[in-house]
């Protein structure tokens, strides 16, 4: 707050003392008081309005001084009001009462909104083990009469479980609350449901599956991570080259610090313009145009889960030869405590 | 022959998983109604119980806890929930397994059968004919010759010899090598399929595996 400025807001009650003091000025000169009380007179007057000014300035000073410089410190800016005492002169009470209302009736909106996210969230994940049901005995059926329905009916089902599953994950990667739980996992176990999930697609495209993983334990949440690489695997079969021996390698290099998977493959790799960009969310670039059909929020999903999980995920990838997505695991002792 | 009970919820899955269950081979019990479900499930006979976590007006995991206070048969839990907690939570309370619905119907068949081959608590030695098998020795004996098979030979034979008779498809195989994560290719499957017929001739194991086209194997 500054005193020039705060001069020039009270100009108009200035200039009407001033009026005030011109009048009274010409009544003391019109009964001929003598020079020195006048001059006294207007030095007291003079003396008596500046004070005025002042305490009203420096009341006014201390409470937005404090105001804006506690805006400019918190990061959560709606919360200056918890930091505030209330002021001392009546237009700030006004103007701090307000403030409280309107603050009040925003929590109360942002609440609303909270609660309904929540439950659509929860909705949700009710749909999601609902729709569950019916795909599980779609999936039975179809085995039960095999020899009559053909392997497209599987691979149809298999897609939709993948949609759904993306959804969950989708959900799951944006809520607040933790619900994953990171414990000791064989990586070769979860490399190995993520294959059988997709062996039919692997075998139809004629693609090397080659795992390379030994039987190195991660701290991770399996779950979470079977998603992801599950994502990243579905990639690398939507993306191969139409001619050439078609590989899909997943190993692993170790490092006093931590662990990285590779998932490499031979397919169409990315353009070095699009490989920044991956991770965005509906991102869908060169690829996920002219290829096939892409939403563009696997990657997104798949990044966000690594995030929370403490994983570093990068991509390394030279068009029409290659992509490597790497994941990196920490080797972190302090987990291993009581195991 | 094993009997298996069945607790779920879903009729139309509960229907697949009998017929499934039945052409495998096993014996199957459903349960309709969940008003007494323990005591529904105490007064039957059954070597495994496959169990629903979400059941009407029931919880599955608290299910599991009670019947293990009485009973050490084998369960394995079928849910649609998928999280770690619940499968850390329902293994604390003694399933043995946990599987995620949809479920690949030939996975679930393995993993039953592993339970009941873990229960019979043998050695782990099988017999075709006059032969011993060693499975995790990858080994053939006869007399005293010997034959050592790969461990996609081996894979292969045993699940031949496990339905001997009946005719296994190449999607079984496929299913069975990748399970033991042996990502084979339809190409490696004839191969190793070939290469283990030879191995056999040379055994003295004559035209023992026959080709039925467009259907699979059978190990005679």
């Amino acid at each position: 707050m500054k005193f020039g400025k705060y001069l020039l807001d009270k100009f108009i009650e200035i200039l009407i003392v001033f009026l005030g003091y011109i009048i009274i000025l010409m009544m003391l000169l019109a009964f001929k008081v003598s020079t020195d009380v006048v001059i006294g007179i207007s030095v007291v007057f003079v003396l008596i309005c500046f004070s005025v000014i002042l305490t009203g300035y420096l009341k006014r000073r201390k409470f937005y001084n404090h105001l804006i410089s506690n805006v400019e410190k918190l990061d959560k800016k709606y919360l200056v009001l918890e930091m505030l005492n209330k002021p001392s002169f009546y237009d700030g009470e006004v103007f701090y009462e307000v403030l409280y209302d309107i603050n009040k009736s925003m929590n109360e909106n942002v609440k609303k909104y909270e609660i309904r996210l929540n439950d659509f969230k929860e909705y949700i994940e009710l749909w999601i083990h609902e729709i569950k049901l019916p795909i599980a005995s779609l999936t039975l059926m179809n085995h039960n009469q095999k020899s009559k329905i053909d392997k497209r009916y599987v691979e149809q089902i298999r897609r939709i479980d993948n949609y759904v599953d993306q959804i969950l994950y989708f959900v799951r990667s944006e809520n607040a609350e933790k619900d994953y739980l990171i414990k000791e996992a064989n990586l070769k176990k979860i490399i190995n449901n993520v294959a059988m999930r997709n062996k039919d697609d692997l075998l139809e495209k004629n693609i090397n599956f080659m795992v390379d993983v030994g039987n190195i334990r991660i701290l991770t949440d399996s779950k979470w991570l079977e998603f992801i690489i599950n994502q990243i695997v579905s990639n690398c079969i939507k993306y191969t080259k139409d001619n050439g021996e078609k590989i899909i390698k997943l190993y692993i290099e170790e490092d006093s610090k931590q662990i990285n998977l590779h998932i490499y493959d031979n397919g169409i790799g990315i353009p070095s313009k699009d490989i920044k960009r991956v991770f965005e969310k509906t991102f869908t670039g060169e690829n996920g145009r002219t290829m096939s059909k892409s939403t563009g929020m696997g990657l997104y999903i798949v990044k966000k889960l690594c995030d929370k999980l403490g994983h570093k995920i990068t991509i390394d990838s030279i068009k029409g030869e290659y992509t490597d997505v790497i994941i990196s695991f920490a080797k972190n002792d302090f987990y291993k405590i009581g195991n | 022959m094993r009997t298996i009970l069945i607790i779920e919820d879903d009729k139309a899955i509960r229907d697949e998983l009998k017929q499934l269950l039945e052409t495998s081979g096993y014996k199957v019990i459903l349960l309709e109604k969940f008003d007494n479900t323990l005591e529904d499930i105490l007064k039957n006979k059954f070597d495994l119980l496959l169990l629903d976590i979400n059941l009407p007006n029931l919880n599955g995991e608290m299910l599991l806890k009670e019947y293990r206070k009485v009973s050490n048969t084998p369960v394995i839990i079928l849910t649609s929930r998928v999280g770690e907690a619940d499968e850390v939570l329902s293994m604390s309370y003694g399933a043995d397994d946990y599987i995620t619905k949809p479920y690949n119907p030939t996975i679930l068949l393995l993993r039953i059968a592993n339970i009941f081959k873990r229960m019979e608590n043998n050695t782990n030695v099988f017999s075709y004919d006059d032969i011993k098998v060693y499975p995790s020795k990858g080994l053939l004996i006869k007399d005293d010759k010997e034959l050592d098979l790969t461990k996609n030979e081996m894979i292969i034979f045993t699940c031949l010899l496990n339905h001997r008779g009946d005719i296994v498809s190449r999607d079984e195989l496929m299913t069975e090598l990748w399970n033991n994560e042996e990502y084979v290719n339809e190409n490696a499957l004839t191969v190793n399929i070939s290469r283990l017929r030879a191995k056999l001739e040379d055994f003295d194991v004559l035209k023992a595996i026959e080709t039925r086209k467009g259907q699979g194997y059978k190990l005679l």
